[in-house]
């Protein structure tokens, strides 16, 4: 179980891939990032999680270079870009932080435009590709193109902090706790649309986040790492909450683990019980989750649910099904 | 959003205001050298006033002044913008404290010592005021140059680079612009610097409205000295005020 899916494998679906990727800066005895193996495959969206200090920036921005490696090799679409030159190799990856950067003395179209334009593209096509990124992160383009950053509030300025980094279509996103400064309600929204989003573009997206329910919500894998960027795991969220490799991840994913997976599973996998054939209540979509369907029974006070197209679950199989196993009270 | 229009609304009620307070400067400096030159017209003059009170005399003493100041500033600007932005590259962070110190001492030196011993070296002549003046003026520009590029977010500059932006065309476009403003605020400090100094330049027989308030003070005559003066100060607001001009004109949108 542990490790399988870090260790390159061979097959040419990575897009990006490091091997043995370390960092030691300067002054400094122990390094940033100790010998890192990853493979983060084609459309996927990772997340890298860990302590503060544990090396996820420093790994990210090895990733387009802004951080040179002191070893190791880092592939992206299966080109060695270790040392290839940095400013083209960043001019097709985004690249989104958390302070967003937006340049203040250049309206919003314009910091839209800027890879665009360093690409040569002419003015017609970057204006309609402008106007098309900002209606996409939500923004109207006829009130928002010609505005200044600081006319722009916070979440604001960091969708246009996405649209940025989408704008010449890289194939690979590298984003650093984007909603990391911006208030819960409004991360909340940003991360829905942003997932919404993803189903849209399907980027290869790698993440930074030191909070863990931002990674399980958003990752299709997590990689969670301990002090001196130790890989602890690298898994489906799923995965890491079923199967925690090790007391960090244990501690590190927290309380509430089995709950969590409630809304990470969905209905439609569940195992069909015998039907019994007694009168249900409530019928739901098999790719309903295990969360949101307790929650519609709790409301309606239901006993038993259908889910379309297949099995009938009363409470306790949707419970039973979805214990953690080996769990000590299931003993 | 209306947060956003009314902070514009506030941002362009200051620009008003500003704009509003911007004819005093100018007013002042007119009512002085109007009065001086209704005084000298009306007043009577002895001959060595009337010889030394000429139109012709306070046009080329005047025009002197101003070629100074304006060849100085420009010398200034062509060394302390590009020092300034070398001493700014992080390469370069050892050599900024002796820089600084440097034209700091160039600024501590009374200008005058400075003029002195430029004449006795080197002999006299606009040259030599013109060097004095930019060992004297250089400091603000050079270290508002770097004050100026250094108060650019590094996360601007940081999201320029993972955008691909090499370090070349930060520089020009995102840091400069962003640097203007502050860079600007050192110019005007140095050509007001320039505009008192260069009364000095009399010294090194260079001329200038100078020339007036010393003739004034050697041969005993006030209104030969109070003309100098009085231009001197006149020309000081003009100045200031073309420098807010040209600030505002040249601040980029945005910030
Ligand atoms: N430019 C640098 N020079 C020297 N050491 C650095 C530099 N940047 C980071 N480090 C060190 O490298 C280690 C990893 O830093 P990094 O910024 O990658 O951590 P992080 O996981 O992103 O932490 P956080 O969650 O706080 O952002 C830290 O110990 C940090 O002090
Ligand atoms: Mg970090």
């Amino acid at each position: 179980m542990l490790d399988i899916s870090n260790a390159p494998d061979g097959t040419t679906d990575a897009m990006i891939r490091l091997t043995g990727v370390t960092k030691h800066y300067e002054g400094s005895d122990a390094p940033a990032v100790a010998p890192l193996t990853m493979d983060i495959r084609r459309g996927e969206f990772v997340c890298l999680v860990g302590p503060s200090g544990c090396g996820k920036t420093t790994t990210l921005r090895m990733i387009n270079r802004l951080v040179e490696p002191t070893a190791g090799q880092i592939w992206i679409d299966g080109q060695d870009v270790t040392h290839s030159d940095p400013d083209q190799l960043r001019r097709h990856i985004g690249y989104v932080i958390q302070q967003v950067g937006l340049i203040p003395h250049m309206s919003i179209g314009q910091n839209v435009g800027i890879v665009p334009s360093m690409l040569g593209w002419d003015r017609k096509r970057i204006s309609a590709r402008v106007d098309e990124l900002l209606e996409l992160v939500g923004l109207d383009p006829s009130v928002y193109r010609s505005r200044y950053p600081k006319q722009l509030s916070g979440g604001q300025q960091q969708r246009v902090g996405v649209a940025r980094a989408l704008a010449a279509d890289p194939p690979v996103m590298l984003m650093d706790e984007p909603f990391g400064a911006i208030d819960p309600i409004t991360r909340e929204r940003l991360q829905a649309e942003f997932l919404q989003l993803q189903e849209r573009i399907r980027k290869t997206i790698v993440f930074v986040t030191h909070d863990v329910d931002e990674a399980l919500r958003l990752g299709d894998r997590i990689a969670i790492f301990a002090e001196g960027s130790r890989l602890a795991q690298f898994d489906t969220p799923l995965e890491i909450l079923t199967n925690p490799a090790d007391d960090f991840v244990r501690t590190f994913i927290g309380e509430g683990a089995a709950l969590r997976r409630l809304s990470l599973l969905r209905v439609g996998d569940l195992p069909a019980s015998v039907d019994s054939g007694e009168p249900v209540d409530l019928t739901v979509g098999a790719d309903e989750t295990v969360a949101g369907v307790l929650e519609k029974m709790l409301m309606a006070g239901a006993e038993r649910v259908h889910v379309a197209g297949g099995a009938t679950l009363t409470v306790q199989d949707m419970l039973l099904a979805t214990a953690l196993p080996k769990h000590p009270a299931l003993r | 959003m209306s947060n956003t229009v009314t902070s514009l609304r506030t941002a362009g009620t200051a620009n008003r205001d500003k704009d509003r307070s911007g004819w005093v400067l100018p007013v002042i400096a007119a009512t002085l050298a109007v009065g001086t030159l209704g005084y000298i017209g009306t007043a009577s003059l002895d001959s060595i006033e009337a010889r030394a009170l000429t139109t012709d005399v306070l046009l080329e003493r005047l025009f002197e002044h101003v070629s100074l100041v304006v060849v100085s500033t420009v010398v200034v600007i062509a060394i302390g913008v590009p020092a300034g932005i070398l001493l700014s590259r992080p390469g370069a962070r050892y050599l900024r404290p002796p820089a600084l110190a440097l034209a700091n001492a160039g600024q501590a030196i009374p200008s005058i010592g400075i003029l002195v011993l430029l004449a006795l070296v080197y002999g006299v002549g606009f040259r030599m005021a013109v060097v004095a003046l930019v060992v004297y003026a250089l400091l603000p520009i050079l270290r508002n140059t770097i004050v100026g590029l250094q108060q650019v977010s590094p996360f601007v500059i940081d999201a320029a680079r993972g955008m691909g932006m090499s370090a070349r065309r930060i520089l020009f476009t995102v840091e400069l612009p962003l640097a203007v403003p502050v860079m600007l605020a050192g110019i005007r400090v140095s050509l007001i610097l320039n505009v008192g100094v260069a009364t000095l330049a009399t010294y090194t027989n260079a001329g200038g409205l100078g020339d007036l308030i010393e003739r004034g003070i050697v041969f005993n005559r006030m209104p030969i000295l109070m003309a100098g003066c009085l231009l001197t100060i006149a020309l000081a607001l003009i100045v200031d005020w073309l420098a807010g001009l040209t600030e505002r004109r040249l601040r980029p949108k945005g910030i």
